[in-house]
């Protein structure tokens, strides 16, 4: 009864956004009171069909309610409920909307009686309905509903459906939910291996599983076959398996280029860590969550664009804060990179106190907009928006930095200090100002890190320290003095990172990436992409 | 013979003052506390006890960084990790005592292990019933992590922020592994309910005496180690890898090995920390290993005064103290004001106050010298012997090279 | 030519930094008890050679032999220093938060691994060599003060100072006067020629007027291998080495 409960909300689904044919209410409830006067199965079987023949998916409630014997009718006024049992008392439900309509006890109640022909046309009836449905969703999702419980008894009501069909997704949906129900029946060989190259034609999860249960039952050719078929679903699914896994992988990694990318630029071209740069992130992530509340108080229209309000804002909120630190601290310790280690650690503290005491200590609910939300699919891979959107929105990011840094006089004044700072000094660079604004630059571009990882991550006072430990590895993974450099670190751990995942688990494989990394540094301890030469052993 | 020869090496009067106070307290304080009723004024109550003793836990380890960071200039942002490893180690010989007397009664399985199901003890949990072996492990464990990451990362030549670095992945990713149930080791909750160590309740004024007396004993044997490696020419080798390492090489030596040392001496003296801390706190949880602990142990030190043996010391115990009072009257303030105590010392006490202390009195003593006898010249006998005091308590140099982004 | 009697054997040796040559086709040979002055302008090679010869960078191809018979590509730094190669850096480098003293303490021939060093005592012999060294880098007033405190001059006596201690049996000295006042130069040549009566030596030097003052054999590199060799006169009139000097 699985099926038919399924196929009812389907109609119920389509009834409520619905499109198709509907008959008008009164008549259906005219009909739908005729069950209580019925004095056999035939007559009731007759209703079955007079409802059926309305077109009207709203009648898969009480159908689906009479196939599952739960329809009954008020001894007193012969009014048809559908009844729900509840502590010994009934609910009544109206057969048409499902809403309460009152309770009644047990006694005041007689159930419409089926028996197994009943059944049949009950499920014939609404299998049509759905199969011939004039919205191909509702045929479509029929049809996935008909492949996952196949029943033998729904092939012709298919066939009919298949030689009529015009849309073509719609229609392998409908052959591969009749090759699972051929599969079930007790058809010849022949007819079941053509349905077994249908079902590996589909290629996914539950056609694999399908496979693997006809392969426990049957025996001979036809076991072999299924094995064959599901050996080779099996094959392609692994294949979208590592699709899927490189799509996380590089999604994870454009997260971590985002969160990293800034820190190798200020290492690069001061030798300065800034432990403080997981809170540029934060700061982002909260000027977003401020952004979208003025939005939503004042201008609710606008809510979609919110993040494009947010990244400018961002961007000069931690950069401003950026340049007060350099300013005001790191400037005065140039030359001693373990101490700004420390001064920038403990600006970090103040920074995620601060905005404990003033936005709280719990998450903050940062929205997406609209064109941010859901997902979509690629054979077997699912690809939500909002991880796509960030992808591209890391690439972007990069190209802009990679062009500053190569064609504008301000990258060339930046790597030439990263080469040799004494003599970019000697040059004419005003290397003080390089520092600073590189320092503005690397904060502020943590801070629309923060727009985009408000996105997929909880918006709490501790959000830059999740991120500040991978992005060092990527730094330290990938070298500095080359963006080429963060973007391979940042997407070669995000997608070994996701490929250890499914074999040892998030934890673990996180842990096995930062032992390879301590492992790696050994080997290349300046990373992969190191400046080399005289130069750097000065 | 040998040990005579290195104690005496380094051990300066104000060294000496520090470990006969330490010995002092080891003694006075369980006396004050068991022998006196709770109503004399000469009465140290249970809580002070506990709370010094742990704070004496902290300088233990406060001083094994030092000794890496001031001595032989190796930031180590990993050091929580030894800490904490050593105190699993003795929060599994407390498990272990506890026996039958868990909420599950079962005599061999801690109770979170018979709560996750498991049927038998692992095989890294046995031998840890005995005392003796707890104890071992409590020095093996975290210098053998030591050795090994360190012989790795030295040999490789992995120096300044990059080492920096690494330690704290080291650090997190033992955070990560022992928040994981199946490690054994308690997962989120960690080891704790401790009830006998040696046969003696925990929680017991007479063993809290005990165990602060032992605090202060190991945080003595501490102080005269350090001396003892800082007056040695081990020591002073120490200080020529921090300052010039490359130096060091092409005249012979192995700075790997001088830092390797260094690191592993530094990790089990951490471990002994972290075992008494166990004891007295009542709890380990993988929260120990938490990046951020041991970053805040680097500040004690450099408050204190790196490169100096009461440095740190002092340091672990003023911040520690400030931390009790600020988390009591105001507990939103305290990391602004921990914050802002990482940002003072780097930009106006780079020293430390003892390393800040020594400058001004040297200074002084200069003024006095020049003022005394301004003929003679500057290689006068009690000369001599003033710099080679001073030098047990080795400065560190500031400012240095321009920044240069690999080191 | 047999390299057995030679303290120094370079042949054909390359290396280059992300396709720069900075050492090509290098050869040189030096004798034993041999000092050599080393010329060339900068950029031609000669502080890579001398991290080739001290274990700091690999040569990507070519031998290198110490005393004959020992390849020093296959040795690390400290065992190289170990086996009796000195070096002294273009920069002074000494323990700065050290006395000087200490530094020579430091450096003093001896057994180089941790446990000695953790229980070593001084013994009369080792102060009386102190003793000497100081005497003979002219530092015995200075013998307590920090390292730190010494003038630019008197590093890079105590650096050679340092380079004597350890006793070796060829040393390179890079740019020893560099900063200094004529009156210190002479000394520094007068030194150098009094060390090079028991030890081969290597010197790498600009000051014209310096190498002239120590006599010997001079050789000039030029974009990483030899351009001229002979003595003084001789290789500042060789017309390749005023071009590359002049630079026509």
């Amino acid at each position: 009864m699985r099926l038919l409960r399924a196929l009812g909300l389907i109609l119920l689904f389509a009834a409520g956004f619905g499109a198709p044919a509907h008959a008008d209410e009164g008549e259906l409830r005219t009909i739908i009171a005729k069950f209580a006067t019925s004095k056999n199965f035939r007559e009731t079987e007759a209703v079955v069909r007079e409802l059926a023949a309305t077109g009207d998916p709203a009648v898969g409630r009480p159908l689906g309610a009479l196939a599952d014997g739960n329809l009954s009718f008020r001894k007193s006024d012969g009014q048809v409920f559908i009844v729900s049992e509840a502590g010994g008392a009934l609910t009544l439900l109206d057969p048409l909307s499902g809403g309460r309509s009152g309770e009644a006890a047990s006694r005041e109640v007689t159930k419409v009686r089926v028996n197994n022909s009943l059944r049949r046309a009950v499920r014939e009836a609404i299998g049509a309905l759905t199969l011939n449905s004039p919205d191909a969703g509702v045929r479509l999702s029929a049809a996935e509903t008909m492949f996952r419980s196949p029943d033998p008894e729904a092939i012709d009501a298919l066939d009919a459906a298949i030689a009529v069909e015009a849309v073509a997704n719609v229609k392998s949906r409908m052959e591969e939910a009749r090759a699972a129900a051929v599969l079930a029946s007790d058809l010849g060989d022949s007819e079941k291996l053509a349905a077994l190259k249908t079902i590996e034609r589909r290629g996914d999860r539950t056609a694999l599983s399908l496979l693997a249960a006809v392969k426990g039952r049957a025996d001979g050719v036809l076991k072999g076959a299924a094995a064959r078929s599901a050996a080779n679903v099996r094959e392609t699914l692994s294949a979208w398996d590592a699709a899927q896994n490189v799509w996380f992988g590089i999604s994870l990694g454009s997260v971590l280029l985002l969160a990293a990318i800034g820190l190798a630029i200020t290492f690069g071209v001061m030798g300065v860590i800034n432990m403080a740069h997981g809170e540029m992130v934060m700061l982002g992530a909260y000027t977003t969550f401020v952004v979208q509340n003025v939005i939503r108080a004042s201008y609710p229209g606008l809510f979609d664009w919110s993040l494009a309000i947010a990244l400018p804002l961002a961007f000069l909120v931690a950069g401003g804060v950026g340049l007060i630190i350099e300013r005001g601290v790191i400037r005065f310790l140039y030359g001693r990179p373990l101490e700004t280690l420390l001064a920038t650690w403990g600006v970090s503290l103040i920074l995620q106190q601060a905005v404990r005491t003033i936005f709280g200590p719990t998450n903050r609910e940062v929205g997406n907009p609209s064109w941010m939300s859901g997902a979509f699919e690629i054979g077997q891979m699912s690809i939500t928006w909002n991880r796509l959107w960030i992808v591209v929105f890391a690439f972007t990011v990069f190209a802009v930095l990679l062009y500053v840094f190569k064609f504008t006089a301000w990258g060339l004044h930046m790597r030439a200090v990263t080469q040799n700072r004494r003599m970019a000094a000697s040059m004419g660079i005003r290397t003080p100002w390089v520092d600073a604004l590189t320092f503005a630059l690397g904060s502020g571009i943590a801070g629309i890190a923060g727009v985009a990882l408000s996105q997929i991550d909880n918006v709490s006072p501790n959000l830059g320290q999740g991120y500040i430990i991978d992005s060092f590895m990527v730094v330290v993974f990938g070298g500095v003095g080359n963006l080429w450099g963060t973007f391979v670190g940042a997407m070669t751990l995000g997608v070994v990172n996701k490929f250890l995942e499914p074999y040892a688990g998030a934890v673990l494989g996180k842990i096995i990436v930062l032992v390879l990394i301590i492992l790696f540094i050994q080997k290349r301890p300046r990373g992969l992409f190191a400046l080399k030469g005289r130069s750097v052993e000065a | 013979m040998i040990t005579q020869r290195l104690f005496v090496a380094g051990l300066t009067p104000r060294i000496q003052i520090v470990i006969a106070l330490l010995v002092g307290a080891a003694v006075l304080v369980p006396v004050l506390n068991l022998a006196f009723p709770p109503s004399s004024p000469f009465h140290v109550p249970n809580y002070m006890v506990a709370l010094v003793g742990k704070y004496l836990c902290y300088a233990l380890l406060a001083l094994a960084l030092d000794l890496v960071w001031g001595y032989c200039g190796i930031l180590s942002l990993g050091h929580g990790a030894f800490f904490a490893l050593g105190g699993y180690a003795m929060g599994m010989y407390l498990m272990r005592q506890i026996g039958a007397r868990g909420v599950y009664g079962n005599p061999d399985l801690p109770d979170f292990m018979v709560f996750l199901n498991w049927k038998e003890l692992p095989w890294y949990w046995h031998g840890f019933d005995q005392f003796w072996f707890a104890a071992i492990m409590i020095m093996a464990v975290p210098g053998l992590l030591a050795f090994v990451f360190g012989w790795f990362a030295f040999r490789s030549r992995v120096t300044g922020v990059y080492l920096s670095i690494i330690t704290q992945a080291m650090t997190y990713a033992l955070l990560l592994a022992f928040f994981r149930n199946d490690m054994g080791f308690g997962g989120n909750n960690g080891l704790t309910d401790f009830k006998d160590i040696l046969g003696f309740p925990v929680q017991a004024s007479a063993t809290r005496s005990a165990l602060f007396a032992a605090s202060a004993l190991a945080l003595a044997a501490g102080i005269a180690l350090v001396a003892a490696i800082a007056g040695s020419k081990l020591g002073k080798l120490m200080v020529a890898v921090r300052d010039a390492e490359s130096r060091t090489r092409f005249i012979g030596w192995r700075p790997e090995n001088v830092k390797l040392f260094a690191f592993t001496v530094s990790a089990v003296m951490a471990g002994i920390a972290g075992a008494l801390y166990v004891p007295q706190v009542g709890i380990i949880n993988p929260g120990e290993f938490a990046p951020a602990n041991s970053i805040e142990v680097v500040v004690w030190t450099a408050i204190g005064g790196r490169g100096t043996i009461v440095g740190p010391i002092l340091g672990a115990l003023l911040v520690n103290a400030g931390k009790s009072w600020f988390t009591g009257a105001l507990p939103e303030l305290w990391l602004f004001a921990l914050g802002g105590l990482f940002v003072a010392v780097t930009l106006f006490l780079p020293k430390g106050i003892v390393g800040t202390y020594d400058q001004w009195r040297a200074v002084r003593r200069e003024r006095r010298l020049a003022k005394a006898d301004l003929p003679s010249g500057p290689a006068e006998a009690g000369d001599v012997r003033i710099v080679r005091a001073s030098s047990a308590t080795s400065p560190v140099p500031q400012g240095g090279p321009e920044p240069q982004p690999a080191e | 030519m047999t390299k057995n009697h030679t303290i120094l054997y370079l042949d054909g040796v390359s290396v280059s930094f992300d396709g720069f040559k900075a050492i090509n086709n290098l050869s040189l040979v030096l004798d034993k008890g041999e000092m050599r002055a080393i010329i060339g302008p900068n950029g031609a090679g000669k502080t890579t050679m001398m991290d080739i010869i001290t274990g700091k960078t690999r040569p990507d191809e070519g031998e290198v032999f110490f005393d004959g018979t020992i390849d020093l590509t296959r040795h690390d730094e400290a065992d190289i220093a170990m086996m009796g190669i000195g070096r002294k850096f273009q920069k002074p480098t000494v323990f700065e938060s050290h006395t000087v003293e200490d530094n020579l303490l430091l450096s003093m021939k001896g057994p180089r691994s941790i446990f000695p060093a953790l229980v070593h005592r001084g013994s009369i012999g080792e102060a009386r060599r102190i003793d000497e060294i100081l005497a003979t880098v002219r530092l015995e007033a200075r013998r307590a003060d920090l390292a730190a405190n010494l003038s630019h001059g008197q590093k890079q006596w105590l650096e050679i100072g340092m380079l004597l201690a350890q006793d070796p049996k060829l040393l390179l000295v890079d740019e020893p006067v560099a900063g200094m006042t004529d009156a210190e130069t002479e000394e520094t040549a007068r030194l150098l020629r009094e060390i090079s009566k028991t030890r081969s030596v290597v010197v790498v030097e600009h000051d014209m007027h310096f190498v002239r003052e120590l006599d010997v054999k001079v050789t000039c590199l030029h974009e990483g291998s030899v351009l001229s060799e002979g003595s003084l006169d001789f290789v500042s009139s060789d017309e390749r080495v005023v071009e590359v000097y002049l630079g026509r």
